[in-house]
């Protein structure tokens, strides 16, 4: 009796020596946006794909800079022009203790159609025709046509059981039955804009990760999260307004860390030979589109001056661009000068254009898409109107400005875009590709831009399986519709999360994404 | 008094059909759900597959109708964003708005309509003069930065209080509530303190209008010459006379509050209804806007009941006919 007493005394003792540790093991994060679903194939959602990722694995992966990674899949390559062949992970279990293969892969691309939502997931199985297991590790999957960033797509391919059915919707996932994956972290509660709340799993095939509990709380509100992490409720938060930004660099109880987004401002001016909305000279509607003319295009570009952008309008956290994506990119060109800034110049080109007094425009902006838009809008309208323009300048809630845009009312808009593949052909096959709904490609080009040039060697990109030549044909092509100004790229935008100083290890991703298991205890 | 309360009920039928209508015309004509919702590298077959699928491309009459059947079968329908039922995802959230609205009212009510008799009985003294200014502070000062102020103070510096969330639930009677733990009082304190404060300070002036209006009343002198203590008077006569438009405005209150704590639960963190009728008008997410209006309103047409039975109560002279 007094043995056990006792013992059962020292145990108590050893479990308070160990409590510090314990609560060392647990992690709160504080993240703007959460996700709508815990079935991973829901939605293409940014929030979801990030928290998801704790859960379910996906067959490739990317590391910090967008670049491929192997994830569920060890390797994969083209076995002939229509063909792809991966290779399965060995060993791997799900958090129930069956084991993975390759037909749990056929059945997630395969239930994909069935349950996606409004943002549908079908977009990352668009090139796969049919899917043949080989054997438990060998998976071949036939593409409609050539395909060569199928391995791309299959970053946000997500693998769930094939145990549990076709039947699970929402509702069994968001309860957990169904929430079945292989990630490093196992699902325990969530709600709608509520608390995820995670826990490790020990036999996670790329060794477990450094925290025990993982909970990710959804605080929308820029201040309240913020506030959260200084009374200390969460040890760490993403997205700091750049207001915070400046008066925590003057904190030492707190920790920054900055990286580069994928996310650049671009300005889309419309070439079609109608503007949506009319440019005016002296009140007077001027004949064709002046947008038409390069000269033009050129002179709005030269006006802009992006160093007073970066360091006085977003507060230092941004960076110049000069083309849609971020160095490092795939098809990101070398080739490319920096954008200069040049008032002179643009008025000359301006004058020579024959608006040498400029003349009258509407320019519509995002407003609080992403942090930044709205002021960076104000802002290019005061650089324009150096030049002589008179910019009627509007920023838009998305609600408003995405419709809108969508049925090109717009003359002149400047909005985010991120490529979230890390590579060129989901920017500018989008972007700036000739619209052909055939073709799949220019479903978002609302600018009219068409350039027989640009889609031939963008087009032969697209079809070329050897990364390095295609690397240098989306490189070309990059170069082309820079070059006329298809778009007109101003910032790179910078994300910041915080932390409190001395507690947490992490390397920022160019995806904004905040994962748990890649943050170390310092 | 049954004929009123029929004519009540037809009159909220009435209501809750417009409103309907207006969400449809309104969400129609800022345009598609779809094109806010949709990921950037969708092919146009994708998109115009999932207008077909959620029934957009038929004509706005259409929609309109296929969603009345529906209600008309109990269903309110699914959200496009969290594809989960309208009525589960709402009821999930509105314990929390309830919590928070009760214990805000019970605030305001309990320090504003004594602080308004107060300063309504002695109209000249200090504490009056004090208490009327503070209200004027308590509705013209906005509530998003109060909000602020109060977690810079207890929760940031003094670290009092938690900055945010519901903390703990616990089950209590049939829902779960944070009003059954201590650390989800502390955490429901700061937020329904703010919430209070425009309540409170609408509470004050509307109490010390009525009273310093009755204090001069005939019945008062009479009461006061019968030799009847003060407190017998305030308590009794004046307090009773002046409960009806404190009543009215307190159910209006009530009733706004619920339906758009938004900017208290936003700056709170507070897991209520109110962030995500926003969020679903940013996303238009139209069936859970529909749906929750259409319980705001059948909200609304019972806290204007429930007072109208209070006045007659109060009010012998008050009565309820049919329809009126």
């Amino acid at each position: 009796m007094l043995k056990t007493t006792l013992r059962s005394g020292i145990a108590t003792l050893a479990l308070l020596a160990a409590a510090p540790t314990v609560m060392a093991q647990d992690l709160t994060i504080g993240l703007r946006a959460g996700p709508d679903s815990i079935d991973p194939h829901w939605s293409t959602l940014g929030s979801q794909a990030e928290a998801l990722r704790h859960v379910f694995d996906t067959l490739v992966d990317v590391d910090e800079k967008l670049q491929l990674k192997p994830g569920l899949a060890v390797s994969w390559e083209a076995i002939d022009e229509t063909t792809w062949e991966f290779k399965m992970r060995e060993g791997v279990k799900f958090h129930d203790g069956s084991d993975f293969d390759a037909e749990d892969v056929k059945f997630s691309i395969e239930r994909i159609p069935e349950v996606t939502g409004p943002m549908p997931m079908t977009l990352y199985t668009k090139y796969v025709d049919s899917v043949e297991v080989v054997d438990p590790l060998t998976l071949r999957v036939k593409t409609k046509g050539m395909a060569p960033s199928l391995p791309n797509d299959f970053t946000r391919l997500f693998v769930v059981s094939s145990d549990i059915g076709m039947e699970p919707r929402n509702e069994e996932f968001n309860a957990g039955d169904a929430a079945i994956g292989t990630g490093p972290y196992t699902f325990v509660s969530w709600e709608p804009k509520g608390d995820l709340v995670l826990s490790r799993y020990d036999d996670y095939w790329g060794g477990a990760p450094a925290w025990e509990t993982v909970t990710r709380r959804e605080i929308a509100d820029d201040a309240a999260r913020v506030a959260a992490l200084k009374s200390g409720q969460v040890d760490l938060i993403n997205y700091v307004p750049a207001t915070d930004y400046l008066s925590m660099q003057n904190d030492s109880s707190l920790e920054t860390f900055v990286s580069d987004s994928v996310y650049i401002l671009n300005i889309a001016p419309s070439v079609k030979d109608e503007e949506p909305q009319p440019i005016k000279v002296n009140g007077e509607e001027v004949d064709g589109n002046p947008l038409q003319d390069l000269r033009v295009r050129k002179a709005l570009d030269l006006a802009i001056n992006r160093d007073v952008l970066v360091n006085v309008v977003l507060e230092g956290l941004g960076t110049p661009a000069n083309q849609l994506m971020p160095e490092g990119f795939f098809g990101y060109s070398p080739d490319l000068p920096a954008r200069e800034y040049d008032i002179e110049q643009a008025k000359a080109l301006l004058a020579e254009a024959g608006y040498p007094d400029g003349f009258e425009i509407d320019f519509t902006c995002t407003n609080n898409r992403v942090p930044g838009d709205a002021v960076v809008c104000e802002a290019l309208a005061q650089m324009w109107s150096r030049l002589g323009l008179k910019v009627n300048a509007q920023a838009l809630n998305g609600t408003v400005y995405f419709p809108a845009a969508a049925r090109e009312e717009y003359t002149m808009t400047m909005s985010a875009w991120g490529t979230l593949t890390g590579e060129a052909a989901y920017t500018y096959g989008a972007l700036t590709h000739t619209k052909d709904a055939e073709k799949g490609f220019g479903n978002f080009n609302r600018s009219g831009y068409s350039n027989p040039e640009f889609d031939k060697v963008f087009g032969e990109g697209s079809q070329t399986l050897d990364p390095e030549a295609r690397k240098k044909l989306y490189e070309q092509a990059s170069v082309i519709a820079m070059e006329d100004r298809a778009l007109i790229p101003t910032v790179i935008l910078q994300t910041v999360w915080a932390a409190k100083a001395d507690t947490i290890d992490m390397t920022p991703r160019v995806d904004q994404e905040t994962r748990a298991y890649a943050i170390m205890p310092e | 008094m049954f004929g009123y309360l029929v004519g009540r009920l037809l009159q909220a039928v009435v209501v809750v059909f417009a409103m309907s209508v207006i969400v449809f015309v309104g969400v129609y004509a800022i345009g598609n759900p779809i094109d806010v919702m949709i990921d950037p590298g969708a092919t146009q077959e994708i998109r115009e597959n999932l207008i077909r699928q959620y029934g957009l491309d038929q004509p706005l009459w259409q929609q309109y109708f296929t969603f009345v059947g529906n209600v008309f079968q109990g269903d309110l329908g699914r959200s496009m964003v969290y594809n989960i039922s309208v009525t589960s995802l709402v009821f999930s959230r509105l314990p929390a708005t309830l919590e928070l609205v009760l214990v805000s009212v019970t605030i305001a009510a309990v320090v504003g309509i004594p602080a308004g008799l107060y300063a309504g009985y002695r109209p000249n003294g200090i504490a009056a003069k004090l208490i009327m200014a503070l209200s004027v502070l308590g509705f013209s000062v906005p509530t998003f930065w109060i909000g602020m102020l109060l977690i810079m103070a207890f929760a940031v510096e003094l670290g009092w209080l938690p900055s945010g969330g519901r903390g703990e639930v616990a089950e209590f009677l049939w829902f779960k509530t944070s009003l059954a733990t201590a650390n989800g009082w502390s955490h429901v304190i700061m937020p329904a303190i703010n919430l209070s404060l425009f309540k409170m300070g609408l509470l004050i002036r509307l109490t010390r209008a009525g009273m310093v209006e009755a204090m001069g009343a005939e019945y008062v002198r009479f009461a006061r010459a019968q030799g009847l203590p003060d407190r017998q008077i305030v308590f009794s006569h004046i307090l009773r006379n002046i409960s009806i438009p404190v009543i009215t405005v307190f159910g209006l209150e009530l009733g706004s509050t619920l339906a758009f704590a938004v900017v208290t639960e936003t700056v709170f963190n507070w897991p209520g209804v109110g962030k995500l009728i926003i969020d679903s008008i940013l996303q238009l997410d139209r069936p859970v806007m529909v749906s929750y209006l259409v319980m705001v309103v059948i909200l609304f047409v019972l806290i204007n009941l429930i007072v109208d039975l209070i006045y007659a109560r109060l009010d012998p002279r008050v009565r309820l006919k049919g329809g009126s």
